[in-house]
Order: C-alpha cells, then sequence, then structure tokens
C-alpha cells in the first residue's frame, strides 16, 4: 500500500485544459482518493479526455493546480509510470506480437514475477482466451478494446486512469468490467474514467464531475447517470 | 506547469496483480518486441544479408550515375566570363545559398519528425514502462542525425562536383564537412526538443532559413557582392567538428529520458504517416504528415468569409482562407519566385536549358503550394458536395486562387526571364497566358486518385510496380509539361512573338478543360472502356 494513504491520489483545484491556451471547459475541481472512483461526464467534445490527459501527463495543464499521488504530474518520473496505469483510446499495436505477447510485454516490462499465470487469468477475464496466439491484425475492433483493457490489469498501479472503456463492449463484457473496477477499489485503487455509460457510473463511481462548457459541477453517481441519459436519449 | 511541488511522490503501488520483482532494462524490452517481429517476419540472417546486399549496391550505384552526371555538368558549364557581370552572382555563392536553403529544410524537417519520435505500437507499449526510457529510445534518436549526415554528404557533395570542382580530395572534404553540419543540426534539434521546446518551433527557424536563402542571395546580387569559393574545414578542423557532434550525440543520449511522452507521440505520429506517404509515393499525404502534423496546436480566428456573396465566391474565399492560414505553403511559393532570379543571375547557369529548367521546377514546387484546397476536398469529398455546384464548376472554381498565386509568381519569375533576354512586356504577357496551366495542374494534380498498388506488376528501372501507378502519379505534371510548350519553345529560342502568346492561351483553354474533368481513368482507360461499351451495344444490336 502507499506510504500516506490520506492524501488523494489526484488532486485537481480549478484545473484548467486546453489547446493553445484555449481551454476546452470550465475549469475543474475535485479529489480522488484511493479505494474511490471518480467518473468525468459530459456531452462529446466537453473535454473529458482533455482532463485524462492531463493527468496522465500527455498535456500541460493551462492553469489551476493538479498533483498525482503527492506531486506535480511528470510521466518522465519511473514512479509515476509505475503509479499511472492509463488506457486510452489508442489502437496501435505491433503487428508481428500475439495478443498474449502483448500482455507478456506489459507484465514482465513491470517486472511482474507470476507473469505466465497473470496473462493467463487475464485472457480469460476477457475474453481472449481463443485469441492469444492470434496477431492484432486478425482481431475485431472489440477484441483489440479487449486486449487493450487487460494490459491495464496487467501491471501495478494506484490509480487507473480509463478513458470511455465501455466503448465497444458488449453488455456482458461492460458488466464484467464493471465488476472488475469495483474489485479494484476494493483491492486499494483508485480510478479515474471518463464516461458516456450511466450503469458504469452507478455500479463504479463515488462521485462524478459534469464536466461543460460554463460550470463543471461535483455530482452524485444517481445525478450524474440521470444526466448522461438525458444527453444521450 | 501550474502545479504546486507538493512533495515526493508515493513509489509503492497500491494495486499489484502479481509479486513484483525486477524490471527488465530497456535492451531487453526491445530484444523481446524485435525478436517476435523477426521469428514471424521471417527475417533469417541470409535475408538480412540479401538485404543490405542490395541496399549497398543500389546506393553505391545511385551515387555513381549522380556523381557521373554532376561530372557531365560540371563539363558542360560554361566558363566563368572574363567581365564581371553586373547585379550577377558567382556560382560559389549560389552553392552557399544552397547549402543554407539545405539546413533551412534540414532544420524544418528535424522539427516536424522530432526529431526523435516513438510511433504507433511504441508509444503505446513502450513508454509506459518503468523503464529507463533513453535505451527504449537510443535507435530512434541514432537514425535521423545519421540519415541527414548521409544525405547532407552526398548532396553538397554533388553541388561540390557539379558546380564547383573536380579535386577527388575537395570533395571528400566537402562531403565530411556537409555531413558533420547535417549531423550537428539535428542533434541541436533533439537538444531543443528534450528541454521542451515546441516543434513548431524548431519547424519555423528552418523554414525561415529556407526563405532567408534565395532572399539572401538576390540582396547580394543587387549589392554586387559575392563569394569566390564555398568555405569548407580543413581535416584538423572537420577533426575537431567530429568531436563537437559526439559530444552533442553524448549530450542528446543523456536527455533522451527527458523528452516528453507527448512530444515524443507526437514526432513518432508524424514520422509514421511520412514514411507511410513516401513509400507509397503519395505527395499529397507526405504534405499533410508534414504540415498538420507539426503545426502548433492553435485556435484559429473564425473567418465569416465575409466576401463570400454566394457558392461560387464562398468557395474561393474558403481557398484562400486556407492559402493564408499555411505559412509553409506561402513562403514555398516566395521562394519558389525567387529560384528563376538567382538562375538569371548567375552566367554558368544561365543557358537556355538553365532557365527552362529552372522555371519548369521552380512553377511546379510553387504550383504545388497552390491547390490545398483541392487536395483537402479530393480526401473529404464531401466538402465539394455541400455548395449547390456541379462537380466541374466546383473543379474550375478551385482553380482561381491557384491561378491568382501563381500569377504573382509567373510575375516574378518570367520579369527575371525577360531581364535574362533583354526585353520583359512580352514575356510577362506569356507568363500572363501561362498562368491558367499552372491552376490546372494543380487542381488536376490535388483531384488525382489514390495510386491502386494491387494491380498486376511490370518491371520498370524503379524496380516492379503495378500497372497504372506510374499514370496516375503523371496527372498535374502531364498538363505542366505539355501545357506549356510554348515556354519551353520560348526560352530556348530565348524570344517571344505573338504567336507563341497566342498559342499559349489555347493550351492554357485545352489545360483548364482537361483539370475540370471529373473522369478519374487515364486517357487509355477511358479510350478502352467507350471501346468496350461499343462492343457491347454492337453484340446487343446483332442479337
Amino acid at each position: 500500500m502507499p506510504k500516506n494513504v490520506s492524501q488523494p491520489v489526484v488532486r485537481a483545484q480549478d484545473l484548467l485544459v486546453g489547446y493553445g491556451g484555449a481551454p476546452v471547459c470550465a475549469p475543474v475541481t475535485f479529489t480522488l482518493n484511493l479505494g474511490k472512483a471518480v467518473a468525468l461526464v459530459g456531452a462529446n467534445g466537453s473535454g473529458k479526455s482533455t482532463v485524462l490527459r492531463a493527468v496522465i501527463g500527455l498535456l500541460d495543464p493551462s492553469g489551476g493546480k493538479l498533483s498525482v499521488l503527492g506531486a506535480e504530474v511528470d510521466e518522465r518520473d519511473v514512479a509515476f509510470r509505475t503509479a499511472v496505469a492509463s488506457v486510452l483510446d489508442d489502437d496501435a499495436y505491433f503487428p508481428a506480437l500475439t495478443v498474449a505477447e502483448h500482455l507478456y510485454l506489459t507484465a514482465r516490462g513491470h517486472g511482474m514475477l507470476g507473469a505466465d499465470e497473470l496473462v493467463s487469468r487475464l485472457l480469460e477475464e476477457f475474453g481472449l482466451v481463443e485469441h492469444a496466439r492470434s496477431l492484432p491484425v486478425a482481431l475485431s475492433s472489440g477484441q483489440r478494446r479487449r486486449l487493450l483493457l487487460a494490459a491495464g490489469f496487467a501491471r501495478p498501479r494506484s490509480l487507473l486512469v480509463l478513458d470511455e472503456p465501455e466503448q465497444r463492449l458488449d453488455r456482458a463484457m461492460r458488466d464484467r468490467l464493471a465488476q472488475r473496477l469495483v474489485d479494484e477499489k476494493e483491492a486499494g485503487g483508485a480510478v479515474l474514467l471518463a464516461t458516456h455509460d450511466p450503469d458504469l457510473v452507478l455500479a463504479v463511481a463515488d462521485r462524478a464531475v459534469h464536466v461543460a462548457d460554463d460550470v463543471t459541477r461535483v455530482l452524485p453517481p444517481g445525478e450524474a447517470a440521470t444526466l448522461i441519459s438525458r444527453e444521450n436519449p | 506547469m501550474t502545479s504546486d511541488p507538493v512533495g515526493e511522490r508515493q513509489d509503492v503501488p497500491a494495486v499489484s496483480p502479481a509479486e513484483e520483482g525486477e524490471v527488465p532494462d530497456a535492451r531487453a524490452i526491445r530484444r523481446f518486441t524485435a525478436q517476435a517481429g523477426n521469428a514471424r517476419g521471417g527475417a533469417s540472417l541470409g535475408a538480412l544479408l540479401s538485404d543490405v546486399y542490395y541496399a549497398v549496391i543500389t546506393l553505391a550505384i545511385g551515387i555513381g550515375l549522380a556523381l557521373g552526371a554532376a561530372q557531365a555538368l560540371r563539363v558542360a558549364l560554361p566558363d566563368e566570363p572574363a567581365v564581371h557581370a553586373p547585379r550577377g552572382l558567382s556560382l560559389p555563392t549560389l552553392v552557399v545559398v544552397l547549402v543554407v536553403g539545405l539546413a533551412g529544410i534540414l532544420v524544418s524537417l528535424a522539427g516536424r519528425l522530432g526529431p526523435v519520435g516513438a510511433g504507433g505500437a511504441e508509444a503505446s507499449w513502450w513508454l509506459s514502462l518503468p523503464v529507463d526510457r533513453r535505451g527504449l529510445l537510443r535507435p530512434a534518436a541514432r537514425r535521423l542525425p545519421v540519415v541527414a549526415a548521409l544525405v547532407g554528404a552526398v548532396l553538397v557533395a554533388l553541388l561540390d562536383a557539379g558546380l564547383l570542382s573536380d579535386a577527388a580530395g575537395h570533395v571528400a572534404r566537402v562531403a565530411v564537412t556537409a555531413a558533420l553540419a547535417a549531423a550537428a543540426l539535428v542533434l541541436l534539434a533533439a537538444v531543443l526538443q528534450s528541454r521542451g521546446v515546441r516543434r513548431s518551433t524548431t519547424a519555423l527557424v528552418g523554414d525561415l532559413l529556407l526563405a532567408a536563402a534565395p532572399v539572401a542571395a538576390v540582396v547580394l546580387a543587387l549589392g554586387d557582392w559575392s563569394v569566390r569559393s564555398v568555405p569548407t574545414l580543413p581535416w584538423v578542423g572537420a577533426a575537431g567538428a567530429a568531436l563537437v557532434v559526439a559530444a552533442l550525440a553524448v549530450l542528446v543520449d543523456r536527455r533522451l529520458g527527458r523528452i516528453p511522452e507527448r512530444s515524443l507521440r507526437e514526432s513518432g505520429s508524424v514520422a509514421t504517416q511520412a514514411v507511410g506517404a513516401a513509400v507509397s509515393l503519395d505527395s499529397r499525404e507526405l504534405g499533410r504528415a508534414l504540415t498538420d502534423g507539426a503545426a502548433a496546436p492553435a485556435r484559429r480566428r473564425t473567418s465569416r468569409l465575409r466576401t463570400a456573396r454566394g457558392a461560387a465566391s464562398a468557395l474561393v474565399t474558403a481557398d484562400l482562407v486556407v492559402l493564408r492560414r499555411s505559412v509553409r505553403h506561402v513562403v514555398q511559393i516566395l521562394v519558389a519566385a525567387l529560384v528563376p532570379v538567382l538562375v538569371t543571375s548567375v552566367p554558368q547557369l544561365a543557358s537556355p536549358f538553365g532557365v527552362l529548367l529552372s522555371v519548369l521546377v521552380a512553377g511546379y514546387v510553387a504550383m504545388s503550394a497552390t491547390g490545398e484546397g483541392a487536395r483537402r476536398a479530393q480526401m473529404a469529398p464531401v466538402l465539394d458536395r455541400l455548395l449547390p455546384l456541379g462537380l466541374k464548376s466546383v473543379r474550375r472554381l478551385r482553380m482561381v486562387v491557384p491561378g491568382a498565386a501563381m500569377l504573382l509568381w509567373s510575375l516574378v519569375a518570367f520579369a527575371a526571364v525577360g531581364r535574362w533576354t533583354g526585353g520583359v512586356a512580352g514575356w510577362l504577357a506569356l507568363g500572363v497566358a501561362s498562368t491558367p496551366v499552372w491552376a490546372a495542374a494543380a487542381v488536376r494534380s490535388s483531384y488525382r486518385p489514390a495510386p491502386d498498388w494491387s494491380g498486376p506488376l511490370v518491371s520498370t528501372p524503379m524496380g516492379a510496380l503495378p500497372t497504372g501507378v506510374g499514370s496516375v502519379l503523371a496527372r498535374g505534371p502531364d498538363v505542366v509539361v505539355l501545357g506549356l510548350l510554348p515556354v519551353w519553345v520560348a526560352i530556348l529560342l530565348r524570344t517571344v512573338t505573338p504567336t507563341l502568346v497566342t498559342v499559349q492561351v489555347l493550351c492554357a483553354v485545352v489545360a483548364v478543360a482537361v483539370a475540370s474533368s471529373t473522369a478519374t481513368g487515364t486517357l487509355l482507360e477511358r479510350m478502352t472502356a467507350t471501346q468496350e461499351e461499343l462492343e457491347k451495344q454492337r453484340r446487343e444490336a446483332t442479337r
């Protein structure tokens, strides 16, 4: 467990994010502690993914304050990369590596000793056993998405950042993912996700942040789920 | 970064899916990835040696041919005139200007391509690992300086051997100097990248250097100032420069881990797209990769297209906005306009053939910078269907902005040609008459379909190529070559006649008609299709 569990994993105070100095949404304020999950909700293009990119260090904030695991964000720091796992919508794979080998690369690259058992478990959990020896080119977009998600769980982490993890997943896999994220919280990890899925918010999130142009608000999960359903009837 | 430094990061992960051991080093990660790739790609030692053999042989033949051509060029060049021409430029000065321009291109490319990057799978699967990134990035960091050194050495050696020197020792020394300078420039760009300097800033410096080169040459010519020889380093100096390059390489290596992932991803993405475009001979895609991929993330002021008074003017205004916002293309047009001015200012190059070549090549370079609106419409055909205009009308309207830009280019270029022959007015008339041909070529090349690489292969001097690829790539250049025949004749004869101007006007009309056509097939393909259709009708009538 981390040395200091009382300190928030993510602390965003009036965080402004954007491109070329122009913010894409209103300032965002929230904290995320270990064992908790925060969902970013909002319309398409509202800035949810941009906030996530700032949290994982792929974008410098335009203003406000942001700290991750008690220090300022710097993905060049090995400790940061060890602690923060992210699953974005990167659809890029080594063409000559099989599904299983991609997971081995992640697990062994992070120094996991039980990599064989771990990879087998993840293949089973994410419905990829039959495709373990397949090259990425032979996978459907949903299977590639599951591979990305599995890789997020093949490594150590304190914070798991997911950008619309429900995309390209069927209902059963969405439910399984929700349970996986609940387990993640119970194991002591923190989860920050951007989503359009009200069921995922209800099942996983302890709080939601509604990201918008004018003002961002912290909402209880129920209210956020209702808002999503209203925005995406 | 506006966040407070609030302390040390908690470095023990809260969740671990298995017992944690030692993290492997970067080399092991690279080896694991490469071994799997080699095993599945069938890359045996024999195949590797065979590839290296063919690469070396091809390179050697290519360099040999180029050196031979350079030597023939030097022999063909007339001697330097005994009396110095007023407002002329010496050949060594022109070579220095070209080298500065090449340095600008190199810096611009280094900025656009990173120079250090991690594309696609490497960015997604390697950069998140807790290993020393220097080991992961080292091969990528070496690639561009080495390529720049090789290309710089060959190009500058060819310039020296072709235009100035017949002493092998001098050419070798120039090549070594160029290689070291090219490597140093790319390594400096890498240092800037590791210090967080935006890639777009580095690219802009290169663009400005490229733009400054011909301007400086014109200023030098007007001021009647020339250098007598190209400055080179003595061997001792080259050794010193090599030490500097080595020190820069060490500095870059030490700072590789400081390059932000954002920058690595952006560079890698541009490089991947650019290499893909180059391999598939798609110059439009290459331009998009190098322009869009390296653009600074800035929001533009919304253009309200106030001059638009209808569908036609809206289309033209939109094309104008696209051109105005692309600094690289505007610089490209300006630089290209100065090339004929320079060539006609250097007595040894100002032969009819040299001037014709400079007009055609510089015109093509300028023309290719003017069709951005059409290129984007080719990529997203819906753009052409947004307005209530027929497709042929759209194509004709898309020639307006290229035509206006090329008119300005023509006035400068043909004025220089006129000054070279001694009478400007007729040449300006010919330049104006030829402008629609350039506009037609810009639109025709912008709308050309993507090459079909799945066709049956035919043997060509460049290796086996699918049939039809050549004709697709020729769409655009064909209009330039054929539509400007009166210009060819006029320059080779060093005279303009009213008849030539009239024929040029007729050629322009034909070129515009050809470029307005929305048929994608080649002339041969269309003739074959027509013939097949007639055969079919005849068979049906007989039945």
